[in-house]
């Protein structure tokens, strides 16, 4: 294997657990919701998670008979602790509002756009820069998408921290 | 030719849908741990997770191996028990603040003290979040948002890593829910250690302290490598801001129950299996 070939196998690697994690967590997320009973904001993760593995599955398919590295989780090179397009779990709250949720995916599509088009730019295998860009519009394309279904959303949601359905205190 | 089929992370899990709260700092954990799994390949046949009672405790149930869902503050013993029984497998114990350091503290001070080769993970919210927030043995002295403690509970919280080292434990880290990937490392670390490997998990509550969003400004990683020194580990331990994230110490030392008194054990369980034949 050439070291171009070794560059695009490293960068596959990425791709497949970035838009692997993306789907899994999204999963997990609308399973969350949907445990509490936010069906619409479930929904929409539901769906997140099914755009995500159309990617997942173009990028599994270009990676198809390569022999890519096999890295563990801490192994991955991301600008962040965990892959770009993985929402933190840590963003979400049960009361949190369409609005709310379709922020947090854009700002994964964003991250995922962002550290697809740094591999572009920093990348001497021209292969491998060619992919890194087409996933980088991709992702851009993806954002777009959410940003046009924002302008349509009304300029509500919950302030988190202040919950007007308070836990029951009892004591 | 049998193929070995190399499991993911994701195959770790039972498919039973977790129900903390959406936010809640469990599901990094839950993640890392099936992330640790996978890295090492670890057969779920030979995995017990053992839990007490809370939140956090929920987890066995989550997972695809042997679990034991215990009593409140009883996971440790179970566990220490099990390992000493079936010392080929691996066991990991898990649970709360609450559950660990207060219902179960004088099960952790004895497991760092005995040093039985297991794991034990603390998702530490420094609140009772089941029992719907009441203020628990790591909650700051003046944390007032519980009406039990309207002016806080007035007393200075434990230090969890300083109390396991006092007490003997060999392996001391610490994790951040808010990184998943460094805890998954942390575990795989813990569950190699050959000895009681304690990993304090700094893990979120959003419903009853939302100000713990806050961690991950705070939150920084240790660049050192572990001390090894329990002189050294003891000053960082009550000195540090309790914010530092990694393996913070390590020291190889004799576990529990030595050779000699397996092997004794061994024939006086037959002895008495024995007695009881009809």
């Amino acid at each position: 294997m050439t070291m171009a070939n070794k560059e695009l196998a490293e960068f596959l690697a990425h791709s497949v657990e970035l838009e692997s994690e993306a789907k899994e967590r999204y999963e997990e997320l609308a399973d969350a919701m949907a445990q509490h009973h936010n069906d619409q904001v479930a929904q929409f993760f539901l769906r997140m998670a099914q755009e995500v593995s159309h990617h997942l599955a173009e990028v599994s398919g270009l990676a198809k008979g390569m022999e890519l590295p096999q890295l563990r989780a801490w192994e991955f090179n991301w600008p962040e602790t965990e892959s770009p397009e993985a929402a933190s779990y840590e963003a979400l709250h049960y009361r949190m509002s369409l609005r709310q949720a379709m922020t947090l995916a854009l700002e994964s599509e964003r991250a995922a756009e962002s550290y697809y088009r740094q591999v572009a730019d920093g990348s001497d295998d021209a292969e491998t820069v060619r992919i890194a860009g087409q996933f980088a519009d991709e992702e851009r394309s993806h954002a777009a998408e959410l940003e046009c279904m924002l302008l349509e959303l009304p300029e509500n949601g919950a302030n988190l921290r202040e919950d007007d359905d308070e836990p029951h205190m009892p004591e | 030719m049998i193929d070995v089929i190399k499991l993911k992370a994701k195959d770790y899990k039972s498919g039973i849908k977790p129900i903390w709260c959406p936010g809640c700092g469990h599901f990094s954990v839950f993640n890392a741990i099936t992330k640790a799994m996978a890295a090492l390949a670890i057969s779920k046949d030979d995995t017990v997770m053992v839990s007490g009672i809370g939140c956090s405790s929920r987890l066995p149930a989550y997972v695809d191996s042997y679990g034991f869902h215990g009593v409140h503050g009883r996971g440790l013993a179970i566990a220490q028990g099990l390992k000493v029984a079936r010392p080929d497998l691996t066991v990991l114990a898990m649970g709360g603040d609450g559950d660990g350091f207060s219902i179960g503290g004088n099960h952790f001070i004895h497991a760092c003290r005995r040093n039985v080769n297991m794991t034990y993970i603390v998702m530490d919210n420094e609140v009772y979040g089941m029992t719907k927030g009441q203020a628990s043995p790591t909650t700051a002295l003046d944390w007032d948002h519980s009406k039990l403690t309207p002016h806080g509970p007035g007393v200075r919280p434990f230090k969890p890593a300083a109390l396991a080292l006092a007490s003997g434990a060999p392996w001391i880290a610490r994790a951040y829910s808010g990184n998943p990937n460094q805890m998954a490392k942390l575990i795989v670390e813990a569950i190699e250690f050959e000895g009681f490997s304690f990993l304090h998990v700094m893990s979120q509550c959003i419903t009853f302290c939302p100000e713990q969003t806050d961690w991950k400004a705070i939150v920084h990683e240790r660049e050192e490598p572990a001390l090894v020194d329990a002189d050294e580990a003891a000053k960082l331990f009550l000195h540090e801001d309790g914010f530092q994230t990694g393996l913070l110490y390590s020291e190889q030392r004799a576990t529990w129950p030595p050779a000699a008194a397996v092997a004794v054990s061994e024939d006086a369980v037959a002895q008495l299996s024995a007695s009881f034949r009809v």
